[in-house]
């Protein structure tokens, strides 16, 4: 419990940028590589945007919740939105190439696989959706490659 | 996210500061673009020198503006990217879309 870190925030862009200040500090503090360190910022503040804009339909009155889980050798990312979640596991299927420049959105996803060593959806029982992003800490600090 | 537009010859470049992600952003950079287009101005050099980081929006509103030159026969080439902006264009496999430089001569030279 002592080293869970929890953030709310309205759902408004201007935060962010908070999240990214304290994602650096958790992630440099439990000793992530640069790289890594990189890697968790852009992925969490994807996971952020999508639940602000998709999950809370950028309401202000509505509130994205943000949980560090530092754990040993490992960080897990736990975000929550309000919103009626989507059909994840087709998405999954079906995650659009984030190379076609004919799609403007829609790479946010994409990014958090690549980046992450995982990450997974769930719909909440009592609303709202709930995005997990983990990392370990390999030898180097960086990403795992198993 | 705030813009500075300067010339260089017939080169238009758009000093980017803060963030680049999403709201009222793209609205801004799109209308900015075609009113680029509007002054035939076709060579664009988008200086993110002082851009920290964008989310995977922000780097949307980038293709909209490189699509919409594109298609009028005109270019966006990005300068001075960050390491975590390198990151997602890379992951993105956008870095082979986007002309990238981290030297403002060359960039401006590479439309010549």
């Amino acid at each position: 419990m002592g080293d869970n870190i929890t953030l709310t925030f309205p759902s408004s862009y201007q935060w962010l940028n908070m999240i990214d200040l304290v994602c650096g500090e958790v992630t440099a503090e439990m000793g992530f590589s640069h790289d890594a360190l990189n890697e968790i910022s852009i992925s969490v503040i994807e996971a952020c945007t999508n639940a602000l804009e998709h999950g809370n339909g950028s309401d202000t009155n509505l509130e994205v919740r943000v949980v560090f889980r530092r754990e040993p050798g490992r960080l897990m990312v736990e975000v929550f939105d309000c919103g009626k979640g989507f059909d994840y596991k087709n998405y999954m299927n079906n995650i659009p190439d984030p190379s076609d420049i004919q799609n403007q959105r829609g790479r946010g996803i994409y990014i958090m696989c690549q980046m992450m060593d995982s990450l997974s959806f769930e719909k909440l029982p009592d609303g709202g959706m709930k995005v997990a992003l983990l990392k370990k800490i390999d030898d180097t600090g960086g990403k795992n490659s198993d | 996210m705030k813009i500075k537009s300067r010339e260089s010859g017939q080169v238009t470049i758009l000093d980017v500061s803060g963030k680049l992600m999403g709201g009222t952003d793209a609205d801004v950079f799109r209308d900015l673009i075609h009113e680029l287009l509007e002054q035939g101005k076709k060579r664009i050099i988008v200086n993110l020198s002082e851009v920290g980081w964008v989310n995977s929006t922000g780097v949307g509103i980038l293709i909209t503006g490189y699509t919409t030159m594109r298609r009028n026969k005109g270019d966006l080439k990005l300068l001075n990217v960050s390491n975590k902006i390198q990151s997602i264009l890379y992951v993105t496999k956008l870095n082979l879309i986007f002309e990238c430089y981290d030297n403002e001569e060359k960039a401006i030279a590479s439309y010549s």
